[in-house]
């Protein structure tokens, strides 16, 4: 075991689950910018059918088509979430009426637990920098998806701390870009993330 | 009448007598065992298997008794020695009657004598029979005496009789919340028998079933409260009953009956949803044509029955952001059974597929649980793909269904069964007849190592060669695993080792490589059938059906090239700095949560209620260990074996099961190394 972050790409069977492939280096490069968290400079894939999914205390797991897990991917989930790991689902569709969302709730609550909407005084708001709730992001309303702004982020809470984080808020097209282009933005979009980790690492 | 016919008369009237008594000493010796099991359960009630298995110890005692004394008394049945009993009873024969016996002859014998013996016999007969019939009708008016019901739940001992026991302190101000009966009812959909349970501590019911708790005497003031809900008796005959539908909540359920109390704690058991298995198709699949039907077949079973059945299916398609769906159901059925098969197919034709498009497959069963659910249970999901037209030569096309031309070759396990049978039939076999058979299988073996050689090239992104397609196998072919591997390499400039799979192998090389494996087994065993040597062919030809299956494991990776490999410069990114922005203090984790604290307390202080009083530590434990149920099962259920253990007064196990529960609850000593949990900064 070493002893930095490692952000973990989660990898399931039924779906496209690589469909933002440069979200991890950018967060990556956020947690390095604002912190002094000892960061790996790659992130990993992770496959939740592989017991070594448990060694990543944050798992990010995003895509477009149905969530179905396997027989192993569902035990090495639960066991994930039982040893304190936090799962942060994104829904890339942004959409409540899409597939993604109604298979991986689905898959969710079937696995860990029923998600409820989290409170936007939540902890995780104010792990790091302080947030009035989940940052919303360009995607929201550019056409695609259910064409709606959450206000929530929806989680599976364990023992008074996330286990499960979902979101409609399409961070994976929002942070998926190349971080050398992180110095066109005005306001960095990705401070988000750190509140992620840094909560994932301390709550 | 002879002489011999009195004597045997005689014998018949002792005999009868001797039996008797036999039979009523053992029957005494049942009843004295029935009355003694009847006294001690009114004066401490025994349990139902006790009861059970006194009783049965009652009849094997009047059996025995009554085998020992025919036993004893068998020699009455002797001719010889009834003759000798007569002669003791009458010693002026001087042994003519014996004689007369033995010899046949009983001339000597006077017939006047022979006369009065029948009735000598009668009297010691019916003196035999008067002492055990005296115990038994003293035994008769002792279990007269018995309180009424004291009997019956010896005599047909069942569960839920503790309201017809009788005991000696049943007065007007005992608690009526002992005994206690439990009926505990599943939901109907279940088919299964209601069960008793006498003087319920902790049950375990279906979430959905009801429970009838009985007890005697009037119903006025039994109460059971569940936390702030309040439930109260009614009357039943000379019996008080509450009745309480189980949710799927644990309750602990606290009797009272003025300054009496008990509680019975109330474990809900979910209904497991049903268990189904998608059998075919057996794994996801890649299609060049989205024409054809596929078959379909799944498994279900249930612990109480399947109520519906179905295939879903949902079809994905588009591509980036543009994704739409469709989705449907196959195959509906009411199989109203344990276990069932489904089988249906599916038109690719009818879904109207465009190149790239996807679809799901799954099998979905219901159960019949109309109390808390219905449980639903899913297969694992099985993807079948239209290929586009521009990745028909990518490492994204996986091993495509067979085509027609494919599905002539005869798979590896055909083949296998080939070779066996030729080898066993090898003794009644000519010479010729062997070796033409031998290289005809020889030839199929042939044809499927090109096609996985045809296989592995593709993926490596190589073009098929025109040579594999030809029967005859040149010098140049590459013969081996490595030639193989060095050729793929040199067609795709991956790497100067073509088996170094240790070091940066890649995702492709990795999963060819079983391929790879069956290619080089299935070489040797063609270079064996050639020679007609089918026996030493075979174990190539497993080695190889065992790679191609693992090389189908490895086709369930979702193989679809590698996202970009972005190293960050850590340190350009920190601009050599130390932290930037305000942040938080950071939190670190508490050894314990404080909802697990509070409960460790409580824990401790049942502990130390323990000590003093037994019975208020047994009902704390059942109290906590409700409230434990959901989130800490094991703690809780090593408090159900402590609360137990305390009840029978097992000291020991008593120890063990709360150090368990405590173990569950504050977890094992951890030895920390140098290096944190998650390997993080501290």
């Amino acid at each position: 075991m070493t002893s930095e972050f490692v952000f973990a790409t989660a990898q399931y069977e039924s779906g496209d689950w690589d469909s933002a492939p440069l979200l991890p280096a950018n967060i990556i490069d956020t947690i390095a910018r604002y912190t002094e968290i000892t960061v790996a400079p790659t992130g990993v894939v992770a496959a939740l059918s592989d017991d070594r999914m448990l060694r990543y205390p944050l798992l990010y797991l995003t895509g477009h088509l149905p969530v179905r897990f396997t027989e192993a991917e569902r035990r090495n989930v639960k066991k994930f979430v039982e040893r304190g790991g936090m799962l942060f689902v994104d829904d890339h569709n942004h959409d409540i009426d899409g597939t993604f969302h109604k298979t991986a709730t689905e898959e969710i609550a079937r696995t860990v637990g029923p998600l409820a909407e989290l409170p936007n005084d939540h902890a995780l708001y104010s792990a790091f920098f302080k947030f009035d709730g989940p940052p919303t992001t360009s995607h929201e309303l550019n056409g695609w998806g259910d064409n709606l702004v959450h206000k929530h982020l929806l989680a599976v809470q364990r023992g008074g701390k996330i286990a499960v984080l979902f979101s409609n808020k399409d961070y994976s097209s929002e942070w998926n870009y190349h971080p050398e282009s992180k110095r066109f933005l005005t306001v960095d979009n990705t401070k988000f993330a750190v509140n992620l980790i840094v909560y994932a690492l301390t709550a | 009448m002879s002489i011999l016919s009195y004597v045997r008369a005689v014998r018949a009237i002792l005999a009868v007598g001797l039996a008797v008594r036999a039979v009523a000493w053992g029957a005494s010796a049942a009843l004295t065992m029935v009355i003694g099991t009847a006294i001690a359960d009114v004066i401490t009630p025994l349990g139902v298997a006790v009861r059970a298995a006194l009783l049965v110890v009652a009849i094997a005692a009047g059996l025995t008794t009554a085998a020992a004394f025919a036993w004893r008394d068998r020699r009455v049945l002797s001719l010889q020695r009834v003759a000798l009993w007569i002669e003791e009873r009458f010693p002026s024969l001087e042994f003519i009657v014996v004689t007369a016996v033995e010899t046949g002859d009983d001339r000597l014998v006077p017939r006047a004598a022979a006369k009065t013996w029948r009735g000598t016999a009668v009297r010691r007969a019916t003196r035999v029979v008067r002492a055990p019939a005296i115990s038994i009708v003293a035994a008769a008016l002792i279990l007269l005496a018995l309180p009424a019901g004291a009997v019956a739940r010896v005599r047909a001992p069942h569960r839920g009789d503790s309201l017809e026991r009788s005991s000696r302190d049943a007065a007007s101000g005992a608690s009526r919340l002992t005994p206690l009966v439990a009926v505990v009812t599943p939901p109907a959909y279940t088919g299964e028998r209601p069960t008793t349970v006498d003087e319920p501590s902790d049950l375990r019911a279906l979430v959905g079933s009801t429970i009838t708790f009985r007890g005697r005497g009037s119903p006025g003031g039994v109460v059971v409260r569940r936390g702030a809900d309040s439930l109260v008796a009614a009357s039943d005959g000379d019996r008080w009953s509450i009745f309480f539908r189980v949710d799927a909540r644990p309750s602990a359920l606290r009797f009272s009956d003025r300054n009496f109390q008990r509680i019975v704690a109330v474990e809900p058991v979910a209904d497991a949803p049903p268990t189904v298995s998608l059998v075919t198709p057996a794994h996801d699949s890649v299609v060049r044509a989205p024409a054809g039907r596929i078959n379909l077949s799944a498994e279900a079973s249930d612990d109480f029955g399947i109520a519906t059945a179905a295939f879903e299916y949902i079809v994905s398609s588009g591509e980036g952001e543009t994704f739409t769906f469709r989705s449907g159901t196959l195959g509906a059925a009411r199989p109203n059974a344990r276990r069932a098969s489904m089988t249906t197919s599916l038109s690719l034709d009818a879904l109207a597929l465009k190149p790239g498009d996807v679809v799901h497959l799954r099998a979905v069963a219901r159960d019949g649980n109309d109390a808390s659910g219905p449980g639903v249970g899913v297969s694992e999901t099985r993807t079948i793909r239209v290929a586009r037209h521009d990745e028909y030569d990518s490492v994204a096309v996986e091993a495509a269904a067979p085509s027609d031309a494919d599905k002539s070759v005869i798979s590896e396990r055909m083949l296998i069964m080939l070779a066996e049978a030729l080898q066993r039939a090898r003794p009644s076999l000519g010479h010729d007849s062997l070796v033409s058979e031998s290289r005809n299988i020889a030839t199929d073996q042939k044809r499927l190592r090109r096609t996985v050689g045809e296989i592995v090239f593709t993926r490596l992104g190589g073009e098929s060669s025109g040579e594999e397609h030809t029967d005859d196998d040149s010098p140049a072919r590459a013969k081996t695993m490595q030639d193989l591997l060095a050729r793929a390499d040199s067609a795709t400039n991956r790497s100067t080792d073509p088996i170094d799979f240790s070091g940066g192998e890649s995702p492709v090389v990795a999963v060819n490589k079983p391929l790879l494996e069956a290619y080089n087994a299935m070489w040797d065993a063609s270079t064996e059938l050639e020679i007609a040597e089918p026996g030493r062919a075979l174990p190539h030809m497993r080695r190889a059906l065992a790679a191609i299956q693992r090389a189908r494991a490895a086709e369930r990776l979702y193989l679809r090239g590698r996202p970009p490999d972005v190293v960050v410069d850590v340190s350009k990114a920190r601009l050599q700095g130390k932290d930037k922005g305000v942040s938080s203090a950071r939190r670190s984790s508490g050894a314990l949560d404080s909802a697990a604290r509070r409960r460790l307390d409580r824990f401790e202080a049942v502990i130390e209620i323990a000590n003093g009083n037994a019975s208020a530590a047994i009902d704390s434990l059942l109290v906590l260990r409700i409230d434990a149920l959901s989130d800490e099962p094991a703690f809780a259920a090593a408090l159900g074996d402590a609360a137990n253990a305390m009840r029978g007064g097992k000291s020991a196990a008593v120890t063990d099961a709360l150090a368990r529960a405590r173990r569950a609850l504050a977890g094992v000593p951890v030895a920390h190394d140098s290096l944190t949990r998650w390997g993080i900064v501290p």
